[in-house]
């Protein structure tokens, strides 16, 4: 893209999302049923990069466990709408339910861990191991646990319904989950602008700063990562109903390892950029695997590390900023100076 | 009765390779600051530097002295293309550190294929200790194990080298203003921190299943060993690694290697929640 379109587009940021709007909008017109399963998925992927996106690039937590929470709202979903929990049956295993609950279990997960994790001063580097082994954990746990299928994961998810109508082909299947991504991507959105989203970016860029002026830091460590963490189950839940299947591996390091890449290589600072990595990665995995096979993951991971040291910002981070710097220069002098 | 004696030296061996794979990172974090992820890597190197030899009919032992010096080699070479740009951006470098990683594990796969590969063991025979039968080869990693550890703390301890690492380790501009060459350092560090994890590599191998994902299976917990132990003192790593590679051999032994992974991570984090300072570390300021 010439500078000068990039310099027009990222004046006008609304125009920009229209134009992404529209485009996964009219996206099933083009009528190839593959791709729009595909597309699908891809933006199942997407939400769950915004999840992190939230959690790394606006709070500076650096979780290497992220599919925890991923595979843990999936796994709630299959569990729930299976009617495989005691004492949850009748109304409240119907979709919806189980989506939601899916999503306060998460949620609630992760205000405990984040509890134990941010009051206990671990930081940084630290934190990445601790979510790393974590991660190991939990799918560990899902291999070995017969009850909700082992190692063989969980298949039959019932599909979800809306007016009385099961939502089981290709294309309201899409709109239905592109839906999902417009009103998780506004609403993250709106959390990052808020005045708490502020205090979030304030916390990142110098904790002690941020302290000294009287926040309590911890705390809003733990709501940005449960708010994270909520998204990446709701996306969790999601995949669960889209592929009608769920395994430990959704759960485990692997999943963790490719969000950290999608979301690194888009731009971890900007959710839209997130958004995009997980989908662009995605896309090129489905074309070139089969030609480069085994290669392909060698090319992704040098090509990330390349990203890390010269492109911190990611392939789109730069073009999607939105007023760079803006929210962090308004915050009182505790933001990005 | 014998079982448990058994069982005993069989924790002692996996625990002196943990702190070998442990001590490695450590010095790495210590000196450098860098928290190496592609160590596990390292370990998988070392390991299928041995499985080449084996296959081009070299043997065992050819392998287990190239296996340090390769990946010493390979590690210095990462120091000079990746590490030193990144010495000011923690988190970058475990991200790019992370990168490499997952590179090495994808060109063993192309190399070597997925699949777990087994060598003929070097030295198949048992002797009789202490009334046990205990084979040979696993005498011979302790010994090994003891004897570079030892050669570690000696270096770091007792050596001007180790002196000027000490400095460096404490105040790094104070160091390098006393004319301690900090860069060279920080390449030679990477690199001998690099070769013990190949030499620990190459020693494990004959006892399991060469896989491209062993090397996770001895990040994790050396990595929880140092932070178990204290990332400050190389005694720290000692006693990390005691407590986590015990853990583990015990509920292994009681129950099953899952469980064991369960149980011992879970535990440790908790203990490095508990004590962020390490078990051994006294006061540690940042």
């Amino acid at each position: 893209m010439s500078n000068a379109a990039a310099r027009t587009l990222r004046a006008h940021p609304l125009a920009l999302q229209l134009v992404i709007l529209a485009g996964f909008a009219l996206f099933p017109l083009a009528g190839d049923d593959y791709l729009v399963v595909e597309l699908t998925q891809y933006l199942v992927y997407g939400i769950f990069a915004m999840g992190l996106s939230l959690v790394w690039g606006y709070a500076g937590i650096l979780c290497f466990g992220h599919a925890v929470f991923f595979g843990l709202g999936a796994y709630v979903m299959a569990l729930v709408s299976k009617g495989m929990v005691p004492g949850i049956g009748g109304a409240l295993a119907s979709g919806w339910a189980a989506m939601a609950l899916a999503v306060a279990v998460v949620a609630l997960f992760a205000v405990l861990l984040g509890y134990f994790l941010f009051y206990g001063r671990l930081s940084g580097p630290y934190l990445g191991i601790v979510t790393l082994a974590i991660s190991v954990i939990a799918e560990r746990v899902a291999i070995k646990w017969y009850y909700i299928g082992g190692y063989n994961g969980l298949t039959g998810i019932p599909p979800l319904s809306l007016g009385g109508r099961e939502i089981i082909d290709i294309v309201p299947m899409y709109y239905l989950i592109a839906s999902f991504a417009v009103g998780v991507y506004l609403l993250c959105r709106r959390i990052v602008a808020s005045p708490f989203g502020t205090i979030v970016a304030a916390v990142r860029d110098n904790e002690d700063r941020a302290e000294f002026f009287g926040y309590n830091t911890a705390y809003y460590k733990i709501v940005i990562f449960a708010v994270g963490a909520a998204v990446a189950g709701l996306a969790g839940a999601l995949f669960a109903v889209v592929t009608e299947f769920v395994s430990p591996t959704m759960i485990g390091f692997g999943m963790s390892t490719e969000v950290l890449i999608w979301v690194a290589l888009g731009g971890k600072e900007v959710l839209l950029a997130s958004f995009l990595g997980a989908l662009l990665v995605r896309a090129m995995e489905s074309f070139l695997s089969d030609v480069l096979t085994y290669y392909w993951f060698l090319i992704l991971g040098l090509f990330f590390v390349a990203c890390v040291m010269f492109f911190p910002r990611g392939v789109f981070g730069r073009l999607l900023a939105a007023r760079p710097m803006a929210t962090g220069a308004k915050a009182g002098g505790a933001g990005e100076t | 009765m014998w079982d448990i004696g058994i069982q005993l030296l069989h924790s002692l061996n996996y625990i002196l390779v943990l702190v070998l794979v442990a001590m490695g990172l450590v010095i790495i974090f210590g000196l450098m600051r860098v928290i190496n992820m592609a160590h596990g890597e390292f370990f998988l190197l070392g390991a299928y530097t041995v499985v080449l030899t084996s296959q081009r009919g070299l043997g065992f032992w050819p392998g287990l002295v190239l296996a340090p010096v390769i990946v010493g080699l390979v590690g210095m070479v990462i120091e000079w293309a990746v590490i030193r740009h990144l010495y000011h951006r923690l988190l970058d470098s475990i991200l790019a550190t992370w990168g490499i990683s997952i590179a090495i594990k994808q060109l063993i796969i192309i190399f070597f294929g997925p699949a777990g590969l087994m060598i003929k063991p070097p030295l198949p025979q048992s002797v009789h200790i202490l009334g046990l039968v205990y084979p040979v080869y696993r005498l011979f990693i302790m010994g090994v194990s003891v004897a570079v550890i030892a050669l570690t703390f000696y270096l770091f301890q007792r050596t001007d080298f180790g002196l000027g690492a000490r400095a460096v380790i404490a105040n790094r501009d104070m160091a390098a203003a006393l004319g301690i060459n900090t860069r060279r350092m920080n390449r030679v560090t990477f690199t001998f921190g690099s070769a013990l994890a190949g030499l620990a590599g190459a020693v494990m191998a004959p006892l399991m299943s060469c896989d491209p994902q062993m090397g996770l299976g001895f990040f994790i917990p050396a990595f929880l060993s140092i932070l178990v132990g204290g990332a400050g003192a190389l005694s720290g790593v000692l006693v990390g690694g005691a407590v986590v590679g015990g853990g583990d051999s015990l509920i292994s032994f009681l129950f099953s290697p899952v469980t064991a992974q369960i149980v011992v991570f879970s535990l440790a984090i908790v203990l490095i929640r508990i004590r962020p300072q390490g078990l051994v570390g006294g006061r540690r300021h940042e």
